[in-house]
């Protein structure tokens, strides 16, 4: 009889993605799902895979991500037909070397965004991407006559 | 090392009355030093501080709110809790030539042992 490892956490998190359907950042599950579940691998959020926390105010749309130890040239950020994608090339040294692997997310960008503003910094170890709403959906006052 | 104290020990909490996560950390260590590697996204240069007293290491960091002040969260995944980590070391460093320095939210300690808890052969007259 031999005993082997369950893990639960892999299954877990393909029901994550129902969450994004209810905002306008609806968009395709974490890619980075598929890419093994080894959990060394996992950073710290709740979905285990490149976290991100999505704010708005009334002129952009703010995507922030924990990144920690790595380096802007690691990073990179690509919209192609209004999908996000971040991807992050994680090195870390271990006692036999050193080790690499890459973590990636995906959102979908609603059509009310300016694609050409779209702007990233990387500071202290988070990755904030700032999206200018495009001007039909910032909030607007209606004067009454 | 192994991680000591849970952070929520009230007799011996003086600071961080308020509840806080503890981060991913690494350790290697070799005869000479231990290295100890902390992920800190988020958490400037001044909002660290790193504490050794009786062979326990206790860092204690403040995250930055990154979100720009008047925004509304739509979709929350990261903590917003400060960070804290305790650990016992079983080998006594010196603390005199410990250094540590924050980049890219990692935090990298080294920790020289001490001369006098080195492995030493001992001759057999």
């Amino acid at each position: 009889m031999k005993l082997t490892r369950f893990n639960p956490t892999a299954l877990a998190r393909v029901s994550d993605f129902d969450e994004w359907f209810r905002h306008p950042f609806a968009g395709f599950p974490s890619v980075g799902q598929f890419f093994g579940n080894l959990p060394e691998f996992l950073s710290t959020g709740s979905t285990g895979r490149l976290a991100a926390d999505i704010h708005e105010d009334k002129d952009h749309y703010f995507a922030q991500f924990e990144v920690p130890g790595v380096k802007k040239e690691d990073v990179k950020v690509e919209l192609n037909n209004q999908l996000l994608t971040v991807s992050v090339e994680k090195k870390e040294k271990t006692s036999e070397g050193e080790r690499s692997y890459t973590l990636t997310r995906s959102v979908s960008v609603p059509d009310g965004v300016k694609p050409d503003g779209i702007a990233a910094k990387l500071e202290n170890g988070v990755l904030t991407v700032t999206l200018p709403k495009a001007e039909h959906r910032k909030p607007k006052t209606i004067e009454i006559a | 090392m192994t991680t000591c104290c849970n952070p929520t020990d009230t007799q011996t909490e003086t600071r961080a009355d308020n509840p806080t996560a503890k981060p991913r950390y690494f350790v290697d260590g070799t005869k000479e030093a231990y290295e100890v590697r902390v992920e800190l996204p988020g958490v400037a240069k001044d909002g660290v501080s790193v504490n050794l007293e009786e062979n326990v290491l206790t860092i204690h960091a403040k995250r930055k709110s990154a979100a720009p002040s008047e925004s509304k969260p739509l979709h929350r995944e990261l903590s917003d809790l400060d960070f804290t980590l305790r650990l016992r070391l079983n080998t006594e460093v010196d603390e005199e030539k410990m250094t540590a320095a924050l980049e890219h939210g990692v935090l990298t300690l080294r920790l020289p042992v001490k001369e006098t808890a080195k492995p030493r052969r001992i001759e057999v007259q």
